[in-house]
Protein backbone atom coordinates (compact mmCIF):
# COMPACT_ATOMS: atom_id res chain seq x y z
CA UNK A 1 0.00 0.00 0.00
CA UNK A 2 0.97 3.60 -0.35
CA UNK A 3 1.43 4.81 3.21
CA UNK A 4 3.16 8.10 2.63
CA UNK A 5 6.79 8.90 2.55
CA UNK A 6 6.23 12.61 1.94
CA UNK A 7 8.19 15.33 3.68
CA UNK A 8 6.77 16.12 7.14
CA UNK A 9 5.44 19.51 6.09
CA UNK A 10 3.77 18.11 2.99
CA UNK A 11 2.29 15.26 5.01
CA UNK A 12 0.99 17.72 7.62
CA UNK A 13 -0.45 19.94 4.89
CA UNK A 14 -2.25 16.95 3.34
CA UNK A 15 -3.64 16.01 6.77
CA UNK A 16 -4.79 19.58 7.50
CA UNK A 17 -6.39 19.76 4.05
CA UNK A 18 -8.26 16.51 4.64
CA UNK A 19 -9.52 17.68 8.04
CA UNK A 20 -10.55 21.03 6.59
CA UNK A 21 -12.42 19.35 3.77
CA UNK A 22 -14.16 17.00 6.18
CA UNK A 23 -15.36 19.80 8.49
CA UNK A 24 -16.46 21.92 5.54
CA UNK A 25 -18.50 19.04 4.22
CA UNK A 26 -20.08 18.50 7.65
CA UNK A 27 -20.86 22.21 7.89
CA UNK A 28 -22.50 22.36 4.48
CA UNK A 29 -24.57 19.34 5.42
CA UNK A 30 -25.75 20.94 8.66
CA UNK A 31 -28.37 23.27 7.21
CA UNK A 32 -29.53 24.56 10.59
CA UNK A 33 -26.01 25.71 11.48
CA UNK A 34 -25.56 27.22 8.06
CA UNK A 35 -28.80 29.18 8.15
CA UNK A 36 -28.89 30.19 11.80
CA UNK A 37 -25.45 31.75 11.85
CA UNK A 38 -26.28 33.82 8.75
CA UNK A 39 -29.92 34.56 9.45
CA UNK A 40 -29.61 35.96 12.98
CA UNK A 41 -27.20 38.76 12.02
CA UNK A 42 -29.39 39.58 9.01
CA UNK A 43 -32.51 39.69 11.18
CA UNK A 44 -30.76 41.92 13.70
CA UNK A 45 -29.67 44.16 10.89
CA UNK A 46 -33.22 44.43 9.56
CA UNK A 47 -35.15 44.66 12.83
CA UNK A 48 -32.73 46.34 15.24
CA UNK A 49 -31.17 48.51 12.54
CA UNK A 50 -34.44 49.82 11.20
CA UNK A 51 -36.02 50.06 14.64
CA UNK A 52 -33.21 52.19 16.06
CA UNK A 53 -32.79 54.26 12.88
CA UNK A 54 -36.45 55.13 12.56
CA UNK A 55 -37.67 54.79 16.12
CA UNK A 56 -34.89 56.46 18.09
CA UNK A 57 -33.24 58.75 15.55
CA UNK A 58 -29.70 58.30 16.92
CA UNK A 59 -27.74 61.54 16.94
CA UNK A 60 -24.15 60.36 17.52
CA UNK A 61 -21.50 62.02 15.38
CA UNK A 62 -20.20 58.59 14.42
CA UNK A 63 -23.55 57.36 13.11
CA UNK A 64 -23.79 59.27 9.84
CA UNK A 65 -27.15 60.99 9.34
CA UNK A 66 -28.72 58.80 12.01
CA UNK A 67 -28.41 55.83 9.62
CA UNK A 68 -28.09 53.12 12.24
CA UNK A 69 -28.61 50.22 9.79
CA UNK A 70 -25.41 51.09 7.95
CA UNK A 71 -23.56 51.61 11.24
CA UNK A 72 -24.72 48.20 12.45
CA UNK A 73 -23.62 46.30 9.31
CA UNK A 74 -19.89 45.88 10.18
CA UNK A 75 -20.85 44.71 13.65
CA UNK A 76 -23.16 42.10 12.19
CA UNK A 77 -20.35 40.85 9.99
CA UNK A 78 -18.24 40.40 13.11
CA UNK A 79 -21.18 38.75 14.90
CA UNK A 80 -21.49 36.23 12.07
CA UNK A 81 -17.83 35.33 12.46
CA UNK A 82 -18.41 34.96 16.19
CA UNK A 83 -21.38 32.60 15.76
CA UNK A 84 -19.81 30.60 13.02
CA UNK A 85 -16.50 30.20 14.76
CA UNK A 86 -18.22 29.06 17.95
CA UNK A 87 -20.32 26.49 16.08
CA UNK A 88 -17.37 25.20 14.10
CA UNK A 89 -15.13 24.94 17.14
CA UNK A 90 -17.79 22.78 18.75
CA UNK A 91 -16.87 20.05 16.23
CA UNK A 92 -13.85 19.41 18.44
CA UNK A 93 -16.28 18.32 21.17
CA UNK A 94 -18.32 16.21 18.75
CA UNK A 95 -15.14 14.43 17.70
CA UNK A 96 -14.18 13.87 21.29
CA UNK A 97 -17.63 12.50 22.15
CA UNK A 98 -18.01 10.16 19.17
CA UNK A 99 -14.43 8.90 19.47
CA UNK A 100 -13.20 10.34 16.16
CA UNK A 101 -10.55 12.36 17.96
CA UNK A 102 -8.94 9.12 19.12
CA UNK A 103 -8.55 7.82 15.61
CA UNK A 104 -7.30 11.18 14.39
CA UNK A 105 -4.71 11.27 17.15
CA UNK A 106 -3.72 7.68 16.39
CA UNK A 107 -2.60 8.75 12.93
CA UNK A 108 1.08 9.51 12.23
CA UNK A 109 0.49 13.22 12.82
CA UNK A 110 1.11 15.23 15.95
CA UNK A 111 -1.80 16.53 18.00
CA UNK A 112 -0.73 20.01 16.83
CA UNK A 113 -1.31 19.09 13.19
CA UNK A 114 -4.69 17.50 13.89
CA UNK A 115 -5.92 20.46 15.93
CA UNK A 116 -4.49 22.91 13.43
CA UNK A 117 -6.49 21.20 10.68
CA UNK A 118 -9.66 21.45 12.74
CA UNK A 119 -9.01 25.07 13.73
CA UNK A 120 -8.36 25.96 10.08
CA UNK A 121 -11.77 24.62 9.19
CA UNK A 122 -13.35 26.85 11.86
CA UNK A 123 -11.44 29.86 10.49
CA UNK A 124 -12.40 29.16 6.87
CA UNK A 125 -16.07 28.59 7.70
CA UNK A 126 -16.26 31.68 9.93
CA UNK A 127 -14.56 33.85 7.32
CA UNK A 128 -16.73 32.57 4.47
CA UNK A 129 -19.93 33.21 6.39
CA UNK A 130 -18.89 36.70 7.45
CA UNK A 131 -18.07 37.49 3.83
CA UNK A 132 -21.54 36.30 2.82
CA UNK A 133 -23.04 38.86 5.24
CA UNK A 134 -20.71 41.49 3.82
CA UNK A 135 -21.92 40.65 0.31
CA UNK A 136 -25.54 40.85 1.43
CA UNK A 137 -24.87 44.18 3.16
CA UNK A 138 -23.28 45.56 -0.01
CA UNK A 139 -26.28 44.45 -2.06
CA UNK A 140 -28.95 45.94 0.25
CA UNK A 141 -29.80 49.38 -1.21
CA UNK A 142 -30.50 51.00 2.18
CA UNK A 143 -27.02 50.25 3.53
CA UNK A 144 -24.54 53.00 2.82
CA UNK A 145 -20.91 51.90 3.14
CA UNK A 146 -18.41 54.69 2.57
CA UNK A 147 -15.26 52.58 1.82
CA UNK A 148 -12.96 55.45 2.77
CA UNK A 149 -9.84 53.56 1.64
CA UNK A 150 -11.38 52.74 -1.71
CA UNK A 151 -13.50 49.72 -2.46
CA UNK A 152 -10.60 47.34 -3.05
CA UNK A 153 -8.44 48.61 -0.19
CA UNK A 154 -11.38 48.55 2.21
CA UNK A 155 -12.36 45.05 1.14
CA UNK A 156 -8.80 43.79 1.64
CA UNK A 157 -8.80 45.29 5.15
CA UNK A 158 -12.20 43.74 5.93
CA UNK A 159 -11.11 40.30 4.71
CA UNK A 160 -7.87 40.52 6.71
CA UNK A 161 -9.81 41.68 9.77
CA UNK A 162 -12.37 38.90 9.53
CA UNK A 163 -9.61 36.34 9.04
CA UNK A 164 -7.70 37.62 12.08
CA UNK A 165 -10.90 37.72 14.15
CA UNK A 166 -11.64 34.09 13.27
CA UNK A 167 -8.08 33.04 14.09
CA UNK A 168 -8.43 34.78 17.46
CA UNK A 169 -11.81 33.16 18.16
CA UNK A 170 -10.51 29.71 17.16
CA UNK A 171 -7.56 30.15 19.49
CA UNK A 172 -9.90 31.18 22.27
CA UNK A 173 -12.15 28.18 21.58
CA UNK A 174 -9.13 25.84 21.71
CA UNK A 175 -8.15 27.33 25.06
CA UNK A 176 -11.66 26.85 26.42
CA UNK A 177 -11.64 23.25 25.16
CA UNK A 178 -8.65 22.45 27.36
CA UNK A 179 -10.64 23.46 30.45
CA UNK A 180 -14.24 22.59 29.64
CA UNK A 181 -14.94 18.95 28.94
CA UNK A 182 -18.53 19.08 27.62
CA UNK A 183 -20.09 20.76 24.62
CA UNK A 184 -22.84 22.27 26.78
CA UNK A 185 -20.22 23.80 29.05
CA UNK A 186 -18.33 25.10 26.03
CA UNK A 187 -21.40 26.85 24.60
CA UNK A 188 -22.25 28.26 28.02
CA UNK A 189 -18.79 29.73 28.48
CA UNK A 190 -18.66 31.07 24.94
CA UNK A 191 -22.03 32.75 25.44
CA UNK A 192 -21.19 34.09 28.88
CA UNK A 193 -17.85 35.48 27.80
CA UNK A 194 -18.27 36.47 24.18
CA UNK A 195 -21.70 38.06 24.16
CA UNK A 196 -21.05 40.65 26.88
CA UNK A 197 -17.75 41.39 25.16
CA UNK A 198 -19.54 41.78 21.87
CA UNK A 199 -22.07 44.21 23.32
CA UNK A 200 -19.17 46.31 24.55
CA UNK A 201 -17.23 46.20 21.29
CA UNK A 202 -18.81 49.18 19.57
CA UNK A 203 -20.82 46.92 17.29
CA UNK A 204 -24.18 48.18 18.60
CA UNK A 205 -23.28 51.68 19.79
CA UNK A 206 -20.24 53.94 19.49
CA UNK A 207 -17.87 53.69 22.45
CA UNK A 208 -16.49 57.21 22.39
CA UNK A 209 -19.64 58.77 23.80
CA UNK A 210 -20.01 56.28 26.67
CA UNK A 211 -19.14 57.02 30.32
CA UNK A 212 -15.40 56.81 30.99
CA UNK A 213 -15.52 53.48 32.83
CA UNK A 214 -17.44 51.79 30.03
CA UNK A 215 -15.14 53.29 27.44
CA UNK A 216 -12.10 51.90 29.30
CA UNK A 217 -13.77 48.49 29.46
CA UNK A 218 -14.40 48.80 25.75
CA UNK A 219 -10.72 49.48 25.11
CA UNK A 220 -9.71 46.42 27.12
CA UNK A 221 -12.18 44.31 25.16
CA UNK A 222 -10.42 42.28 22.40
CA UNK A 223 -13.54 42.35 20.19
CA UNK A 224 -13.46 46.15 20.02
CA UNK A 225 -10.54 46.07 17.59
CA UNK A 226 -11.98 43.84 14.84
CA UNK A 227 -15.29 45.71 15.05
CA UNK A 228 -13.50 49.06 14.86
CA UNK A 229 -11.45 47.80 11.93
CA UNK A 230 -14.52 46.69 9.97
CA UNK A 231 -16.31 49.95 10.73
CA UNK A 232 -13.30 52.04 9.73
CA UNK A 233 -12.67 50.10 6.53
CA UNK A 234 -16.24 49.71 5.28
CA UNK A 235 -18.63 52.08 7.01
CA UNK A 236 -16.80 55.22 8.14
CA UNK A 237 -16.18 58.20 5.87
CA UNK A 238 -13.14 59.19 7.97
CA UNK A 239 -11.34 57.94 11.06
CA UNK A 240 -12.73 60.55 13.47
CA UNK A 241 -14.02 58.83 16.59
CA UNK A 242 -12.48 55.47 15.58
CA UNK A 243 -9.29 53.83 16.82
CA UNK A 244 -8.01 53.48 13.26
CA UNK A 245 -6.66 50.54 11.27
CA UNK A 246 -3.06 50.76 12.54
CA UNK A 247 -4.07 50.22 16.17
CA UNK A 248 -6.76 47.70 15.18
CA UNK A 249 -4.40 45.59 13.10
CA UNK A 250 -1.64 45.74 15.72
CA UNK A 251 -3.88 44.66 18.62
CA UNK A 252 -6.00 42.20 16.65
CA UNK A 253 -3.01 40.64 14.90
CA UNK A 254 -1.09 40.30 18.16
CA UNK A 255 -4.05 38.83 20.02
CA UNK A 256 -4.91 36.43 17.19
CA UNK A 257 -1.36 35.15 17.00
CA UNK A 258 -0.98 34.84 20.78
CA UNK A 259 -4.35 33.18 21.44
CA UNK A 260 -4.03 30.79 18.52
CA UNK A 261 -0.48 29.74 19.44
CA UNK A 262 -1.25 29.27 23.12
CA UNK A 263 -4.61 27.63 22.40
CA UNK A 264 -3.08 25.18 19.94
CA UNK A 265 -0.19 24.35 22.23
CA UNK A 266 -2.34 23.81 25.32
CA UNK A 267 -5.08 21.86 23.58
CA UNK A 268 -2.48 19.64 21.87
CA UNK A 269 -0.98 18.91 25.26
CA UNK A 270 -4.40 18.14 26.72
CA UNK A 271 -5.66 16.08 23.75
CA UNK B 1 8.70 11.54 10.15
CA UNK B 2 11.68 9.24 9.72
CA UNK B 3 12.12 7.66 6.33
CA UNK B 4 14.03 4.66 7.67
CA UNK B 5 11.94 1.59 6.94
CA UNK B 6 11.51 -0.61 9.99
CA UNK B 7 13.17 -3.96 9.66
CA UNK B 8 10.89 -6.42 7.92
CA UNK B 9 12.48 -9.42 9.64
CA UNK B 10 12.21 -8.07 13.16
CA UNK B 11 9.57 -9.15 15.62
CA UNK B 12 6.41 -7.14 15.17
CA UNK B 13 6.38 -6.42 18.89
CA UNK B 14 9.00 -7.08 21.56
CA UNK B 15 8.23 -6.04 25.12
CA UNK B 16 10.86 -6.46 27.79
CA UNK B 17 10.33 -5.90 31.51
CA UNK B 18 7.66 -3.38 30.67
CA UNK B 19 6.08 -1.44 33.52
CA UNK B 20 3.45 1.26 33.37
CA UNK B 21 1.32 2.06 36.40
CA UNK B 22 -1.72 4.31 36.16
CA UNK B 23 -2.17 7.01 38.80
CA UNK B 24 -4.69 4.69 40.50
CA UNK B 25 -1.95 2.07 40.87
CA UNK B 26 -3.10 -0.46 38.25
CA UNK B 27 -1.43 -0.98 34.90
CA UNK B 28 1.20 -3.51 33.85
CA UNK B 29 4.33 -4.73 35.60
CA UNK B 30 7.37 -6.56 34.29
CA UNK B 31 5.70 -7.67 31.10
CA UNK B 32 7.92 -9.49 28.65
CA UNK B 33 6.28 -10.71 25.45
CA UNK B 34 7.18 -11.21 21.82
CA UNK B 35 4.97 -11.18 18.75
CA UNK B 36 6.76 -12.50 15.65
CA UNK B 37 6.07 -10.81 12.31
CA UNK B 38 2.91 -12.17 10.72
CA UNK B 39 1.71 -13.96 13.85
CA UNK B 40 -1.30 -13.48 16.13
CA UNK B 41 -0.81 -12.88 19.85
CA UNK B 42 -3.84 -12.77 22.13
CA UNK B 43 -3.85 -10.98 25.47
CA UNK B 44 -6.40 -12.81 27.57
CA UNK B 45 -7.54 -11.56 30.92
CA UNK B 46 -10.46 -10.00 32.74
CA UNK B 47 -11.23 -6.30 32.55
CA UNK B 48 -8.58 -4.28 34.33
CA UNK B 49 -5.88 -6.91 33.83
CA UNK B 50 -3.72 -4.59 31.72
CA UNK B 51 -4.56 -5.66 28.15
CA UNK B 52 -5.48 -2.21 26.88
CA UNK B 53 -2.53 -0.65 28.67
CA UNK B 54 -0.20 -2.97 26.76
CA UNK B 55 -1.85 -2.00 23.49
CA UNK B 56 -1.56 1.70 24.25
CA UNK B 57 2.14 1.27 25.09
CA UNK B 58 2.73 -0.58 21.83
CA UNK B 59 0.85 2.10 19.90
CA UNK B 60 3.03 4.73 21.54
CA UNK B 61 0.08 6.49 23.17
CA UNK B 62 1.89 6.14 26.48
CA UNK B 63 5.56 5.98 27.34
CA UNK B 64 6.70 3.08 29.52
CA UNK B 65 7.88 3.95 33.02
CA UNK B 66 10.30 1.05 32.90
CA UNK B 67 11.39 -1.49 30.33
CA UNK B 68 11.36 -1.35 26.58
CA UNK B 69 8.86 -1.50 23.75
CA UNK B 70 10.16 -2.30 20.29
CA UNK B 71 7.80 -2.29 17.36
CA UNK B 72 8.93 -3.65 13.98
CA UNK B 73 12.47 -3.66 15.30
CA UNK B 74 12.55 -0.02 16.42
CA UNK B 75 11.91 1.75 19.70
CA UNK B 76 8.26 2.74 19.68
CA UNK B 77 7.43 6.23 18.46
CA UNK B 78 4.92 8.25 16.47
CA UNK B 79 6.94 7.69 13.29
CA UNK B 80 5.93 4.03 13.38
CA UNK B 81 2.21 4.74 13.41
CA UNK B 82 1.97 4.65 9.66
CA UNK B 83 2.75 0.93 9.94
CA UNK B 84 0.14 0.38 12.66
CA UNK B 85 -3.58 -0.15 12.39
CA UNK B 86 -5.62 0.40 15.52
CA UNK B 87 -9.10 -0.86 16.27
CA UNK B 88 -10.39 0.71 19.45
CA UNK B 89 -12.76 -1.06 21.80
CA UNK B 90 -15.46 1.59 21.59
CA UNK B 91 -16.90 2.80 18.33
CA UNK B 92 -14.88 5.73 16.97
CA UNK B 93 -16.90 6.82 13.97
CA UNK B 94 -18.48 10.10 13.00
CA UNK B 95 -22.15 9.16 12.52
CA UNK B 96 -22.69 11.99 10.03
CA UNK B 97 -19.89 11.02 7.64
CA UNK B 98 -20.59 8.49 4.93
CA UNK B 99 -18.83 5.15 4.78
CA UNK B 100 -16.64 6.27 1.89
CA UNK B 101 -15.80 9.61 3.53
CA UNK B 102 -14.68 7.75 6.65
CA UNK B 103 -12.18 5.76 4.64
CA UNK B 104 -11.19 8.79 2.57
CA UNK B 105 -10.30 10.86 5.65
CA UNK B 106 -8.26 8.07 7.16
CA UNK B 107 -6.47 7.38 3.89
CA UNK B 108 -5.55 11.04 3.48
CA UNK B 109 -4.27 11.22 7.06
CA UNK B 110 -1.99 8.32 6.22
CA UNK B 111 -0.90 10.01 3.00
CA UNK B 112 -2.50 7.58 0.58
CA UNK B 113 -2.78 9.10 -2.90
CA UNK B 114 -6.27 9.90 -4.19
CA UNK B 115 -6.27 7.29 -6.96
CA UNK B 116 -4.84 4.53 -4.82
CA UNK B 117 -7.25 5.49 -2.05
CA UNK B 118 -10.26 5.14 -4.33
CA UNK B 119 -9.11 1.76 -5.60
CA UNK B 120 -8.22 0.46 -2.15
CA UNK B 121 -11.50 1.70 -0.66
CA UNK B 122 -13.54 0.02 -3.41
CA UNK B 123 -11.63 -3.21 -2.94
CA UNK B 124 -12.07 -3.22 0.84
CA UNK B 125 -15.72 -2.17 0.75
CA UNK B 126 -16.44 -5.08 -1.60
CA UNK B 127 -14.51 -7.43 0.68
CA UNK B 128 -16.51 -6.31 3.72
CA UNK B 129 -19.86 -6.38 1.93
CA UNK B 130 -20.26 -2.63 2.35
CA UNK B 131 -19.95 -1.56 -1.29
CA UNK B 132 -23.66 -0.86 -1.60
CA UNK B 133 -23.63 1.25 1.56
CA UNK B 134 -20.59 3.29 0.53
CA UNK B 135 -22.50 6.55 0.24
CA UNK B 136 -24.72 6.05 3.28
CA UNK B 137 -24.12 7.91 6.52
CA UNK B 138 -22.43 5.80 9.17
CA UNK B 139 -25.38 6.33 11.53
CA UNK B 140 -27.56 4.17 9.27
CA UNK B 141 -25.29 1.10 9.54
CA UNK B 142 -25.89 -1.85 11.85
CA UNK B 143 -23.49 -2.54 14.73
CA UNK B 144 -21.75 -5.31 12.78
CA UNK B 145 -21.34 -3.09 9.72
CA UNK B 146 -19.89 -0.29 11.81
CA UNK B 147 -17.34 -2.68 13.30
CA UNK B 148 -16.38 -3.89 9.84
CA UNK B 149 -16.01 -0.31 8.69
CA UNK B 150 -13.72 0.40 11.63
CA UNK B 151 -11.65 -2.60 10.68
CA UNK B 152 -11.47 -1.41 7.06
CA UNK B 153 -10.26 1.93 8.32
CA UNK B 154 -7.61 0.21 10.44
CA UNK B 155 -6.26 -1.82 7.52
CA UNK B 156 -6.75 0.74 4.74
CA UNK B 157 -3.14 1.95 4.72
CA UNK B 158 -1.70 -1.56 4.73
CA UNK B 159 -0.33 -1.73 8.28
CA UNK B 160 2.23 -4.33 9.29
CA UNK B 161 0.89 -4.54 12.82
CA UNK B 162 -2.75 -4.44 13.86
CA UNK B 163 -3.67 -3.57 17.44
CA UNK B 164 -7.14 -4.84 18.21
CA UNK B 165 -8.92 -4.02 21.45
CA UNK B 166 -11.81 -6.44 21.97
CA UNK B 167 -12.44 -6.56 18.22
CA UNK B 168 -15.63 -8.58 18.34
CA UNK B 169 -17.17 -7.27 21.54
CA UNK B 170 -20.94 -7.05 21.25
CA UNK B 171 -21.12 -8.66 17.81
CA UNK B 172 -23.48 -11.49 16.93
CA UNK B 173 -21.86 -14.80 15.89
CA UNK B 174 -22.21 -14.11 12.16
CA UNK B 175 -20.67 -10.65 12.38
CA UNK B 176 -17.93 -12.06 14.58
CA UNK B 177 -17.09 -14.74 12.02
CA UNK B 178 -17.06 -12.18 9.18
CA UNK B 179 -14.80 -9.90 11.17
CA UNK B 180 -12.32 -12.66 11.86
CA UNK B 181 -12.43 -13.79 8.25
CA UNK B 182 -11.30 -10.29 7.32
CA UNK B 183 -8.64 -10.26 10.03
CA UNK B 184 -7.22 -13.55 8.82
CA UNK B 185 -7.00 -12.16 5.30
CA UNK B 186 -5.02 -9.22 6.65
CA UNK B 187 -2.80 -11.65 8.45
CA UNK B 188 -2.35 -13.70 5.30
CA UNK B 189 -0.95 -10.57 3.68
CA UNK B 190 1.79 -10.53 6.30
CA UNK B 191 0.46 -8.31 9.08
CA UNK B 192 0.89 -9.31 12.71
CA UNK B 193 -2.09 -9.07 15.06
CA UNK B 194 -1.99 -8.13 18.73
CA UNK B 195 -5.43 -8.82 20.15
CA UNK B 196 -6.75 -7.86 23.57
CA UNK B 197 -9.72 -10.05 24.36
CA UNK B 198 -11.61 -11.83 27.06
CA UNK B 199 -13.30 -14.06 24.54
CA UNK B 200 -11.78 -17.48 25.16
CA UNK B 201 -13.14 -19.10 22.01
CA UNK B 202 -11.70 -16.30 19.90
CA UNK B 203 -8.28 -16.56 21.53
CA UNK B 204 -8.22 -20.33 21.26
CA UNK B 205 -9.30 -20.41 17.64
CA UNK B 206 -7.40 -17.56 16.07
CA UNK B 207 -4.28 -16.83 18.14
CA UNK B 208 -0.91 -18.52 17.62
CA UNK B 209 0.11 -17.50 21.12
CA UNK B 210 -1.96 -16.48 24.09
CA UNK B 211 -0.74 -14.57 27.13
CA UNK B 212 -2.75 -14.93 30.33
CA UNK B 213 -2.87 -11.67 32.23
CA UNK B 214 -3.86 -11.01 35.78
CA UNK B 215 -3.43 -7.76 37.71
CA UNK B 216 -1.07 -6.36 35.09
CA UNK B 217 1.25 -9.34 34.96
CA UNK B 218 1.71 -12.09 32.43
CA UNK B 219 1.09 -15.29 34.34
CA UNK B 220 1.57 -17.69 31.45
CA UNK B 221 2.05 -17.51 27.71
CA UNK B 222 2.17 -20.10 24.97
CA UNK B 223 0.31 -21.73 22.15
CA UNK B 224 -3.30 -22.52 23.11
CA UNK B 225 -2.60 -26.25 22.73
CA UNK B 226 0.40 -26.00 25.07
CA UNK B 227 -1.54 -24.04 27.65
CA UNK B 228 -4.27 -26.68 27.57
CA UNK B 229 -1.85 -29.59 27.67
CA UNK B 230 -2.48 -30.51 31.30
CA UNK B 231 -6.23 -30.23 31.10
CA UNK B 232 -8.49 -33.27 31.23
CA UNK B 233 -11.47 -33.65 28.89
CA UNK B 234 -14.25 -32.17 31.03
CA UNK B 235 -14.31 -28.99 33.00
CA UNK B 236 -16.23 -28.87 36.26
CA UNK B 237 -16.79 -25.61 38.07
CA UNK B 238 -18.41 -25.94 41.45
CA UNK B 239 -19.88 -23.28 43.68
CA UNK B 240 -19.08 -24.53 47.15
CA UNK B 241 -18.58 -21.67 49.63
CA UNK B 242 -17.96 -23.94 52.63
CA UNK B 243 -15.45 -26.21 50.89
CA UNK B 244 -12.82 -27.36 53.41
CA UNK B 245 -9.32 -26.01 52.85
CA UNK B 246 -7.83 -29.44 52.07
CA UNK B 247 -10.45 -30.27 49.44
CA UNK B 248 -8.29 -29.44 46.43
CA UNK B 249 -5.61 -31.87 47.55
CA UNK B 250 -8.20 -34.54 48.29
CA UNK B 251 -9.91 -34.27 44.91
CA UNK B 252 -6.61 -34.15 43.03
CA UNK B 253 -5.84 -37.55 44.47
CA UNK B 254 -8.88 -39.13 42.86
CA UNK B 255 -8.44 -41.16 39.73
CA UNK B 256 -9.15 -39.32 36.49
CA UNK B 257 -8.92 -35.90 38.11
CA UNK B 258 -6.42 -33.33 36.88
CA UNK B 259 -5.34 -30.17 38.60
CA UNK B 260 -7.85 -28.79 41.09
CA UNK B 261 -7.97 -25.09 41.90
CA UNK B 262 -9.85 -23.70 44.84
CA UNK B 263 -10.71 -19.98 44.74
CA UNK B 264 -13.56 -19.70 47.28
CA UNK B 265 -16.45 -19.83 46.72
CA UNK B 266 -15.41 -21.60 43.51
CA UNK B 267 -13.74 -24.92 43.01
CA UNK B 268 -12.45 -25.80 39.58
CA UNK B 269 -11.23 -29.09 38.20
CA UNK B 270 -10.73 -30.75 34.89
CA UNK B 271 -11.51 -34.41 34.86
CA UNK B 272 -11.49 -37.33 32.46
CA UNK B 273 -15.19 -37.91 32.97
CA UNK B 274 -17.57 -35.52 34.65
CA UNK B 275 -20.22 -38.23 34.89
CA UNK B 276 -17.94 -40.22 37.21
CA UNK B 277 -16.55 -37.26 39.14
CA UNK B 278 -19.72 -35.30 39.91
CA UNK B 279 -21.67 -38.02 41.83
CA UNK B 280 -18.58 -38.67 43.96
CA UNK B 281 -18.24 -34.97 44.63
CA UNK B 282 -21.88 -34.61 45.69
CA UNK B 283 -21.42 -37.50 48.09
CA UNK B 284 -18.55 -35.86 49.96
CA UNK B 285 -20.03 -32.34 49.76
CA UNK B 286 -23.07 -33.56 51.60
CA UNK B 287 -25.49 -31.04 50.12
CA UNK B 288 -23.19 -28.03 50.44
CA UNK B 289 -22.73 -27.55 46.68
CA UNK B 290 -24.77 -24.55 45.52
CA UNK B 291 -24.13 -24.73 41.80
CA UNK B 292 -22.21 -26.65 39.21
CA UNK B 293 -21.22 -26.11 35.58
CA UNK B 294 -19.92 -28.87 33.38
CA UNK B 295 -18.59 -28.52 29.85
CA UNK B 296 -15.73 -29.53 27.64
CA UNK B 297 -12.40 -28.06 28.77
CA UNK B 298 -11.27 -24.92 27.01
CA UNK B 299 -8.59 -22.29 27.35
CA UNK B 300 -10.74 -20.73 30.06
CA UNK B 301 -9.96 -23.75 32.24
CA UNK B 302 -6.28 -23.43 31.50
CA UNK B 303 -6.57 -19.81 32.63
CA UNK B 304 -8.28 -20.81 35.88
CA UNK B 305 -5.69 -23.46 36.58
CA UNK B 306 -2.62 -21.45 35.70
CA UNK B 307 -3.74 -18.10 37.08
CA UNK B 308 -5.64 -19.43 40.08
CA UNK B 309 -8.74 -17.30 39.54
CA UNK B 310 -11.52 -17.51 36.98
CA UNK B 311 -11.29 -15.43 33.84
CA UNK B 312 -14.66 -13.83 34.46
CA UNK B 313 -13.67 -12.29 37.81
CA UNK B 314 -13.85 -8.81 36.39
CA UNK B 315 -12.55 -5.81 38.22
CA UNK B 316 -13.49 -2.34 37.06
CA UNK B 317 -10.79 -0.84 34.86
CA UNK B 318 -9.02 2.09 36.51
CA UNK B 319 -9.48 5.52 35.06
CA UNK B 320 -7.29 5.95 31.99
CA UNK B 321 -6.83 2.24 31.41
CA UNK B 322 -8.11 2.12 27.88
CA UNK B 323 -6.46 2.08 24.52
CA UNK B 324 -8.21 5.18 23.37
CA UNK B 325 -6.03 7.74 25.08
CA UNK B 326 -3.33 8.70 22.64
Amino acid sequence: MTAFAAAPITAAAIACGALLQRDLRAFLRSRSQLYSSVLLPLMLLAILGTGVSDGLNPASAIIRDGDYVSYLAPGMIALTALFSSTFSSASFYRDRENGMLRTLLASPHSAHTILLGKALAAVVIGTAQALIILAVAVLIPGIDLAWQYGWLGGLAMVVAGILALNVMLSGFALLIATRIRTMQGFHLVMNLVLFPLFFLSGAFFPLDELPEWLRILGLINPLTYPVDLLQTAAYAANTDGFLGPAIDFAVLGGLALALFTVGLRRSARAA
Amino acid sequence: MTQIPPSSNAAAVALSDLTYLHPGGRGVEDVTLMLPAGAVLGLLGPNGSGKSTILSLVAGFRAPQQGQVRVLGEPVGRHLRRHLGVLFQESCLDPLMTVRETLWLHGRLFGTGRGALRRRSDELLALAGLAERADDPVETLSGGMKRRLELLRAVLHGPRLLLLDEPSLGLDPNSKATLWEMLLQVRAQGAALLVATNDVAEAERYCDTVAFLRDGRVIAAGAPADLKRNLRRDSVRVEWPSAPSHIAATLAGWEGVGRVTCAPPLLHATVDSASTFVPQLFRIANGAVQGIRIRESTLEDAYFQLVGTPLDSDAPAPVGEELGSP
